[in-house]
């Protein structure tokens, strides 16, 4: 059945069919809908759920924490601020290998203060443990909830689901809502490796000596080692139960092309279009939108560089002193690899400021028009 | 505790620091200096109710839906549900913490519903065949007087109950309108009562066909006769014609005999007789005037039934003081005194004082004098005090002769139903005491409901269960994080135009909807509702559950007494000591 909705109710559509068992979540614009919708589908009976009201985001994880140790599956959803909060519990929630599903919807950290898209908010949270996923569209939204259950619980590590502000949280498409039947057929209950029995008790997450710490973080550095195989296994399940697949990074435009245009979230959306345009111009030119961030899909990007020269990051998002998170990663990640295109650093759209088709263009030309990039930043649209 | 465990590398660790060993060893409990503990406490209604009603339990009853449940509790200590959900005043309803917070628990109208509903099941009181230890008299057949019979019934004894009139019910028949309480239901809960086996005798007066001398085979007799008599106003005129007493009037009306009113009719006094006579008055289709010598603030009358009595019409002139009934071609003219307030009486109210020279006529064709009763004491026999028409007694009803004892209003000045009913318990325990050897005081003491003056005869049958500090719980002790704001559910009344019409109830009660959601609202004062707060918050897992039910018990071997329980718990059931070191 196809309905219109926003990315948050298609968030909160993905929670219903995933059935989630234990929902923790402090209201914060512009994850607010996500929230009202899932205590109202609560509240009416629609969903078996449990929804813990809590007083804040930190609270939130906490309570999840527990009600994952104790074996069921949990859902919280966030935004800026409220994820910052929430920073010291995201660390225990991988620490302690719970398969928790959180949606960020991305919003700038203020001051000044600002409630518009900008990724700041779930970058910053690059180095806890988590996967995160970034989604271009209200229908992956939706089908992104449901493929993190499944991947959480295999590798037992959390995983980040990652939406626009407005562009898509409060934006209404036209998203297909599979049925439960199929979503049950496709994702089937939480089997917790450390059941709780209240009979044989037991302390979770207790002290490691630097004897085992070292260790411990090492199983988690495999554990998310695993997620690009065991992801890209559930990505093509998932395609071939409802014909919808994502893949870590997609490739568009030209399949062999000079530049590539590499993008994550709704900023994907808009290239599309600016780089179709271009090739019916001549451009040499490739789109690159990256879903995956962590673990950052490099095997499958370095597979798409093929012959490009020169790859331009537009980066909603800035790291001072560095700058463009994605196009950092980018650069690290490159540095032992046999080919290493230029890598264009854009940052741009800060605080929801609109990234254009044509500061896209923009971006495109200034790759075209110079061999290396001037600045280790560029700044798209800033008005000097 | 173990040895450290030591793996040899990754390969061999589990995916998280896990320790399968537990911590049983750390009793905990040694850390604590101070001791919570489930104790219930007493709430202001209960500790307010004249008759001892187990309020908050008959309510949490409601809210578990079992409604025969809550017949049981209030039949424990009040054979009257019925009425008193529709007559008492309700001061259990005055105390009620929730008045503090927005709007009290409409008490009555819960116990009516309950009784109600029992009614509709026509459940009845089942006579438990057992040994009767002894006979015992009951005169009058009012609320104390049945009340009484009630719980000496209960107590397993013989009762034998004598009434004057031709049937039962005192002034519960006779004083009081069907619009207020129909006699089907005083029907039923006198006859629940004789379902015990106590025996009603109609048509006995004492002192004409009843001696008390008579009655020497009877080992105690408890007196309730009430208070009929009209005190009268002491004015010239007020024995002539078309002059009535208020209680004659309603006996007559209750009674289904003609009465002859004027159109206009005055009625005189404040009390609850005056607005009942008003208001039938209303409904014999004639006008009534209330004069009364004080003002709104003093008038003793229920301010509910004032209300009603002047939607439906009823005519009030405060500080207005008859001092002369007149007959003047076939009018009745009544001169009057304005009247004006001074300092305060004995009775606490201020005292009206006439203004002088502010004589003015008041016409009526009739005259009705509610200024109060009092109670005939002639038939008694000598050892009993008597002091301004009431007979004194102990606390528990013991008068100045053995085996005599006596309640209701011929005892009190507190002349309402709920206050009989409590005395007529009281008498029965007394009496039981009485027969068994026991002091009564003492036994008084033991099943007292918050300080008194109110016992619970649960308690004295069963002194093991239901314990209850005696505190009562005040609002600030709750915490009320736990509450929501909501208006009561109110019962529903008939409309004036309609009511005046003749003498169906008024009010009409609950539906098992709003009986439930009014139910909801209760606090639970002082008493665990199993509402499992503490459970919920105990950072040491120390509240029990045995088998998934709440158990109500502290686990004293991990508890450290942090008092997160006790500040959590939203009713005060949940009390804290210093540990004794």
């Amino acid at each position: 059945m196809k309905k219109v909705i926003t990315g948050n109710q298609a968030v909160a559509y993905g929670v219903i069919l995933s059935r989630v068992d234990v929902i923790s979540a402090y209201p914060i614009t512009p994850q607010t809908t996500i929230v009202e919708e899932l205590s109202e589908l609560t509240a009416s009976g629609r969903m078996k759920t449990v929804f813990l009201k809590v007083e804040s985001e930190h609270s939130a994880m906490a309570a999840l924490i527990g009600a994952s140790t104790g074996g069921v599956r949990c859902f919280t959803a966030t935004s800026s601020h409220g994820l910052a909060y929430m920073h010291e519990m995201l660390h225990w929630a991988s620490g302690a290998r719970l398969p928790i599903v959180l949606v960020n919807v991305n919003r700038a950290i203020a001051p000044p203060w600002n409630i518009w898209s900008d990724q700041s908010d779930s970058l910053s949270q690059r180095d806890t443990g988590w996967v995160q996923l970034y989604c271009e569209h209200n229908q992956e939204v939706l089908d992104t909830v449901v493929q993190a259950y499944r991947v959480a619980e295999s590798v037992k590590l959390p995983v980040m689901v990652v939406l626009d502000a407005y562009v898509l949280s409060h934006t209404s498409e036209p998203v297909e809502i599979p049925t439960a039947e199929k979503v049950d057929a496709f994702l089937p209950p939480y089997c917790p490796e450390y059941p709780i029995d209240t009979q044989e008790p037991a302390a979770f997450s207790t002290i490691a000596t630097p004897d085992h710490f070292l260790e411990f973080r090492y199983k988690i550095e495999r554990a998310m080692e695993q997620v690009p195989e065991i992801a890209k296994k559930v990505d093509e399940d998932f395609r071939s139960r409802f014909g919808r697949g994502y893949g870590a990074i997609e490739r568009y435009g030209k399949e062999e092309a000079e530049i590539l245009l590499m993008t994550s979230g709704t900023v994907t959306g808009t290239s599309r279009i600016v780089v179709e345009k271009l090739i019916g111009k001549g451009y040499d030119v490739a789109g690159l939108k990256i879903k995956r961030f962590r673990p950052f899909p490099i095997e499958e990007i370095y597979k798409e560089i093929k012959g490009a020269k020169k790859v331009a990051v537009i980066d909603r998002n800035l790291s001072a002193g560095v700058g463009g998170i994605f196009a950092q990663e980018l650069r690290a990640s490159l540095y032992s690899r046999e080919k290493r295109p230029q890598i264009f650093g854009f940052v741009s759209g800060l605080g929801g400021r609109d990234i254009t088709p044509e500061l896209i263009e923009e971006a495109v030309q200034y790759t075209v028009d110079h061999p290396r990039p001037e600045e280790e930043i560029l700044w798209l649209g800033l008005k000097k | 505790m173990s040895d450290p465990i030591q793996f040899k590398g990754a390969s061999q660790m589990p995916m998280i620091s896990v320790s399968f060993g537990h911590m049983d060893w750390n009793k905990t409990g040694a850390w604590r200096a101070q001791r919570p503990f489930y104790e219930d406490k007493t709430p202001p209604c209960s500790a307010a109710c004249p008759v001892g009603n187990d309020i908050v339990g008959f309510i949490q009853k409601i809210t578990e839906e079992d409604f025969e449940g809550a017949w049981n509790l209030i039949k424990q200590e009040n054979p009257f549900p019925g009425v008193c959900g529709r007559v008492c005043f309700h001061p259990c309803e005055s105390k009620c913490n929730r008045g503090d917070y927005d709007e009290p628990i409409t008490i009555h109208g819960l116990e009516r519903f309950v009784s109600d509903f029992a009614s509709s099941l026509n459940r009845k009181m089942e006579k438990v065949p057992r040994v009767r230890k002894g006979k015992i008299a009951v005169i009058g057949s009012g609320p104390a007087g049945m009340s009484c019979a009630y719980h000496l019934a209960k107590l397993d004894y013989d009762v034998t109950v004598f009434e004057s009139s031709s049937s039962a019910g005192g002034l519960l028949r006779t004083g009081i309108p069907s619009y207020r309480l129909p006699k089907g239901v005083l029907d039923k809960e006198i006859s629940n009562i004789e379902q015990l086996g106590v025996e009603i005798r109609t048509g006995v007066s004492c002192g004409k066909n009843l001696e008390l001398d008579g009655l020497r085979d009877y080992q105690a007799i408890f007196i309730a006769t009430g208070a009929h008599q009209s005190r009268g106003l002491h004015i010239p005129g007020e024995k002539g014609r078309s002059v009535f007493s208020g209680l004659d009037l309603l006996k007559k009306i209750n009674l289904s005999k003609r009465v002859r009113l004027g159109d206009k009719v005055a009625i005189i006094g404040g009390g609850n007789t005056a607005i009942d006579a008003a208001r039938s008055v209303i409904r014999l289709g004639k006008k009534p005037t209330i004069l009364y010598r004080r003002s709104k603030e003093e008038m003793p009358a229920f301010g509910e039934e004032i209300a009603e009595a002047i939607e439906e019409g009823a005519k009030i002139r405060y500080l207005v003081n008859p001092i002369h009934i007149q007959q003047k071609d076939g009018l009745r003219r009544l001169e009057c005194l304005r009247m004006e307030l001074g300092d305060k009486d004995e009775s606490g109210r201020r005292r009206p004082v006439p203004i002088p020279n502010s004589n003015f006529f008041f016409e009526a064709d009739s005259v009705i004098i509610a200024a109060g009763e009092e109670a005939e004491v002639s038939f008694l026999p000598k050892g009993m005090e008597k002091r301004r028409g009431i007979v004194l007694t102990q606390r528990d009803g013991s008068t100045g002769i053995k085996g005599i004892f006596a309640g209701g209003d011929l005892t009190s000045n507190q002349r309402t139903v709920a206050h009989a009913i409590g005395s007529g318990k009281k008498a029965a325990l007394a009496i039981d005491c009485y027969l068994s050897g026991k002091d009564s005081e003492e036994a008084t003491r033991q099943i007292l409901i918050g300080d008194g003056p109110s016992i619970s005869i649960f308690r004295y049958l069963h002194p093991e269960e239901r314990l209850m500090n005696p505190h009562v719980v005040t609002f600030n002790e709750l915490n009320t994080d736990y509450f929501e704001p909501l208006e009561r559910r109110r019962e529903s009344k008939g409309v004036v135009k309609k009511r005046i019409k003749g003498f169906g109830e008024v009010t009409s009660g609950y539906t098992k909807g709003s009986a439930l959601e009014e139910a909801e609202r209760c606090f639970s004062c002082g008493t665990c509702n199993r509402c499992e707060n503490c459970y919920v918050f105990c950072p040491d897992a120390s509240i029990i559950k045995a088998e998934g039910v709440f158990s109500r018990q502290v686990d004293y071997d991990f508890c450290k007494g942090c008092g997160i329980c006790f500040s959590e718990c939203p009713r005060g059931a949940i009390s804290l000591e210093e540990e004794a070191r």
